[in-house]
């Protein structure tokens, strides 16, 4: 069975937060609110270091270690277990996924999760620009949001936004029942640890330290393709990708929730610069 | 309550002020809330089984909720 993991490299992190950005663009999170947050083991800010700038023959140091973090898709997820109305719930690829039709905002699942994942809408949620961003529909004011692997593009055979973003290639998604698969080879070969092993989560995000891995290599078909259609080196004969020409292709937002039909939102239809 | 500044993960014994902060005007039960999450955790690291938290706590959440649709539920478990 497919069951969906992800590796993040900490010795390849720059704590650049791209993967935060693109994550909030991706599936339009609401101002104010982040579903995947990069912590930093330094000073009280997530951008100040714990030590300081080596003056007059110091020995102050500006390096920081970053822990991005946001849900780990628990295996034993305590979320799911306190869901009086079953809104949160796993599917069988192993995503912790909320059902924000179901949620009737307890938030009984924020309380029982350890890493502080959710994110809960006090208010109507506010988007920049208003019509929204990304591929997900906008969730309703009093219901728990949080991170879903961005299952809308697993479903389309994509890696999610914040792996496809990180310039570091420092994350890794990939299923961890398959042996063969580089996150599970990359839990075999190097020190991985999972955050709070100590609660009996068994959170489906490892992170790498110590060594530093290769990182992520780009070898999924599906982007292979795109890499190729959007191709500066190509001859130009193939750089428009055949579904392209789609009405929305100007990312207009707000309107393209859906992943049904024949929409393909992920494929920039021209260029370079889109969203993957 | 999600503070993008929070450095660090919060340790187990601060988790719980944090955990009272978060149902906070809740319309619903919260000190019910705190205990299941407690118990969730419990059940998690395997100190108590799926189905005793669930019937632990099934009249309660049935009370509160007029539902009891938690996974946690043993086959053949009587709802009523
Ligand atoms: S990290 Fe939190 S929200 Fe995500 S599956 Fe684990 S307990 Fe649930
Ligand atoms: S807030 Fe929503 S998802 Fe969370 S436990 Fe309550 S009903 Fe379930």
């Amino acid at each position: 069975m497919t069951n969906y993991g992800l590796v993040i490299d900490q010795e390849r992190c720059i704590g650049c937060q791209a993967c935060a950005v693109s994550c909030k663009q991706e599936n339009n999170v609401p101002m104010g609110q982040f579903w995947n947050r990069v912590l930093t083991e330094g000073g009280d800010k997530i951008d100040t270091p714990s030590g300081g700038y080596p003056e007059d023959g110091g020995s102050g140091s500006l390096d920081m270690e970053y822990q991005p973090t946001a849900c780990q898709h628990c295996e034993n997820a305590p979320c799911v277990k306190v869901c009086p109305v079953n809104a949160t719930y796993t599917r069988d690829d192993g995503i912790v996924e909320i059902d924000y039709d179901k949620c009737i905002g307890c938030r009984y699942c924020m309380a029982a999760c350890p890493y502080n994942a959710r994110v809960f809408n006090w208010d109507e949620p506010e988007q920049m620009p208003e019509e929204g961003t990304g591929d997900v529909a906008a969730r309703p004011q009093g219901v728990v949001e949080k991170c879903t692997f961005c299952s809308h593009r697993v479903d389309e055979g994509l890696d999610p936004a914040c792996v496809v973003n990180c310039p570091a290639d420092a994350r890794i998604f990939g299923d961890l029942d398959d042996e063969g698969s580089t996150v599970s080879k990359y839990i075999n070969e190097y020190e991985t640890d999972q955050l709070l092993e100590d609660r009996g989560t068994d959170p489906k995000t490892h992170y790498i330290s110590g060594e530093m891995s290769p990182g992520r290599p780009q070898t999924s078909d599906k982007m292979e393709s795109e890499l190729d259609d959007v191709s500066p080196w190509s001859d130009g004969t193939e750089d428009v990708p055949s579904e392209a020409g789609g009405s929305d292709s100007s990312g207009s937002g707000g309107s393209h929730h859906s992943i049904e039909g024949d929409a393909d939102p992920h494929v920039p239809a021209v260029g370079s610069g889109g969203d993957d | 309550m999600n503070n993008p500044q929070q450095p660090r993960l919060t340790p187990i014994d601060e988790w719980e002020d944090e955990a009272t902060a978060m149902l906070d005007g809740v319309e619903y039960n919260t000190e019910l809330g705190l205990r299941m999450a407690r118990d969730a955790i419990r059940v998690s690291n395997g100190e108590l089984s799926d189905a005793e938290f669930h019937e632990k706590y099934h009249e309660e959440v049935l009370a509160e909720f007029g539902e009891d649709e938690r996974p946690t539920k043993p086959e053949g478990f009587d709802d009523d």
